[in-house]
């Protein structure tokens, strides 16, 4: 009897996840494919690629060979570092709150979170241009932050607030009556069972940060490049497509590393929570 | 069984595909189709057009030449008209991508001052129509200018840190690679198409050198910027400091914005007329380009957005004061003084790349 069951089953699965594949496969994959193919080739006389078949390491060359480009990847990921951070600190009292008030407040709470998706990314900039310019502080590096960590916060307490939201009281009420204060409750407690929503946020705020490159040229003065920038003036200024290729499949080599330390990272904070629990 | 998220995947598949049906043209019969740049043509002018040629005009914009070149390199097709600056349209010449021009559908074509024909991007003009012009100059707050003394015809002001000692943080240059060290080689007296790297290298010194005083390289923002007036002197476009001009006087600021082309000499551009291989109706686009170049019509980019007018028989059409200002429209002395940019090498254009990474990072 299973037998036949089983069978559409299976079939269901296929047809539910064929167009996705699909997709990735068609707008994720094959553009990806021709990047890395891009970045191994020469620049065309009018921007573009030189025609076939010719291939070529100049790019990597140009790029491996000079410190002022790993210097600007070392200000971007300092810029995402910091960025996290702050979100981290910031978030995470935000989310707290939200996964301990009333059931029936909640889902408002997480609405007003993300309601400021619903006005272009661009706007909200231009607001902070408006907040920042009276303040002397447009045009800054500070400013760069103030827009990083705006636009990315709500990336922070989402997972966060899932986390926390799952939280067995009973857990805390155990901690405090075998003596434990506020605060070891907390870091004892709470804390180390969060480490997998601080995990999925860092990841959320991090990586996309890297790549961000409106914010500083909105908001910032005039050393703010960070890698976002660089990789859109090859394609978009400059007509060196095969530079910028090298350059993005390097930003996304050091994400994809990232990624892996971090779900690495992640697989051992859970366990370290299950020897709490 | 079809499982409800299944279906719920197949909607979100099926709606988008039938908005993008029904987002194509009901039929392109009699629609010309014009890639243009954002606010380049009043509504105005659209509708007389439309009522000219009983035809529809139909627009699609872009900011940035590049913008423009990159989407049809990607292939797209359908566009009749497109307004590309001048090393935009040799790169599409020598692409092939353009139709050449049937002049004797152009009687209007006699109205084009014999100065902005027969450029160096397409000599004979087999291809394109200009239709109007900008340069790259100083923006200023003039009250402030005055307040402190400051010269406002050279490009030192932006250069030189015995001027920029009294505008710390209030100026603001172009985030153009291109354009900004254009800029510093016309101070330093060479030419912006200058081959020898070393040249290149003395401008990115006298940028480096001016670089702490400013506040930003900024493209767009400092049209606010100016208007408002947290900044005192901008480097960027002739039609963005008219604007900045109007808001500011629109504003009742208690300031005035004026604007000029530095002696030293300047970048001009400027932005031609083009058919596109793949544009269905020739015809109608001879049309508009003899339209436009009728004085009336062609008055229009001058008094809508502060552009400069390579047409003689638009002067008659155009605003006194729009008319009389030498940064909109530079006298035929200064007009010797102007370069246009051209498309370097890739090889030159890499070491650029690198050497603006380089002002970004210091």
């Amino acid at each position: 009897m299973s037998a036949p069951r089983t069978q559409p089953a299976g079939l269901t699965k296929w047809a539910v996840t064929l167009p996705p594949t699909l997709f990735l496969l068609a707008f994720f994959l094959v553009p990806a494919l021709i990047v890395v193919v891009a970045g191994f080739r020469e620049t065309g006389e009018f921007g573009g690629l030189a025609p076939w078949p010719q291939v070529s390491l100049d790019a990597w060359r140009f790029l491996l060979g000079d410190v002022i480009y790993l210097e600007v990847f070392a200000r971007s990921f300092l810029v995402a570092a910091l960025t996290t951070l702050i979100c981290i600190v910031l978030a995470y009292p935000l989310a707290w709150l939200i996964a301990r008030s009333p059931k029936q407040r909640r889902d408002v709470l997480v609405l007003l979170v993300i309601l400021p998706f619903a006005s272009n990314f661009l706007v909200r900039i231009y607001a902070w241009i408006m907040l920042l310019g009276p303040a002397n502080l447009l045009y800054t590096p500070l400013a760069v932050i103030v827009g990083m960590v705006y636009a990315h916060l709500p990336f922070m307490v989402l997972p966060l607030y899932t986390n926390l939201e799952k939280h067995d009281p009973a857990l805390l009420e155990a901690a405090q009556d075998l003596g434990a204060n506020a605060w070891t409750r907390f870091w004892r407690v709470t804390f180390p069972l969060s480490l997998p929503g601080i995990f999925s946020g860092s990841a959320l705020v991090f990586i996309p940060v890297l790549g961000m490159f409106a914010a500083p040229e909105l908001l910032g003065g005039t050393g703010d490049i960070l890698i976002g920038n660089l990789i859109k003036e090859q394609f978009l200024d400059n007509r060196d497509w095969p530079l910028g290729s090298a350059l993005a499949i390097m930003l996304t080599a050091c994400v994809l590393a990232l990624a892996g330390l971090s779900a690495w990272a992640a697989k051992r904070g859970m366990h370290g929570t299950e020897a709490i629990t | 069984m079809k499982s409800p998220s299944a279906q719920r995947r197949l909607l979100a598949f099926g709606v988008p595909a039938v908005l993008l049906l029904a987002n194509l043209p009901a039929s392109a019969a009699d629609t010309l189709y014009l890639y243009n740049w954002n606010n380049y043509i009043s509504e105005d002018t659209v509708r007389r057009f439309e009522a000219h040629c009983g035809c529809r005009l139909n627009q699609d914009y872009y900011s940035d030449n590049e913008e423009m070149l990159a989407k049809l390199e990607a292939g797209a097709v359908g566009y009749d008209l497109l307004v590309p600056t001048g090393n935009a349209v040799e790169s599409l010449i020598r692409r092939q991508a353009l139709r050449e021009l049937d002049k004797s559908k152009l009687p209007n074509l006699r109205n084009v001052k014999r100065e902005f024909l027969d450029a160096w991007f397409d000599p004979g003009n087999r291809h394109s129509v200009p239709y109007a012009t900008s340069v790259t100059l100083i923006g200023y707050n003039v009250g402030k200018i005055q307040e402190l003394g400051l010269p406002t015809d050279t490009w030192a002001l932006i250069f030189e840190p015995k001027y920029l000692e009294k505008l710390k943080g209030r100026v603001t240059v172009l985030n153009s690679q291109r354009e900004l060290m254009a800029a510093a080689m016309k101070y330093l007296g060479h030419s912006v198409q200058e081959h020898d790297p070393a040249r290149w290298d003395e401008a990115k010194r006298l940028i480096l050198r001016a670089k702490p005083y400013w506040a930003a390289f900024s493209n767009s923002t400092y049209i606010k910027d100016l208007a408002i007036g947290t900044v005192w002197v901008a480097h960027g476009y002739s039609n963005d400091m008219f604007r900045a001009q109007q808001d500011a006087a629109a504003a009742q600021r208690p300031f005035s914005i004026g604007f000029a082309t530095p002696k030293e000499g300047a970048v001009l551009a400027v932005d031609s007329l083009v058919l596109h291989k793949s544009g269905r109706r020739p015809d109608l686009a001879h049309r508009f380009i003899d339209f436009m170049l009728a004085g009336e019509n062609a008055a229009d980019v001058s008094n809508l957005i502060g552009a400069g007018n390579p047409n003689a028989a638009a002067t008659p059409y155009i605003l006194p004061e729009i008319a009389a200002n030498p940064g909109i429209f530079p006298p035929p002395a200064e007009l010797k003084r102007l370069e246009m940019l051209r498309d370097f090498d890739p090889k030159l254009r890499r070491t650029l790349s690198r050497m603006w990474t380089e002002i970004k990072v210091r």
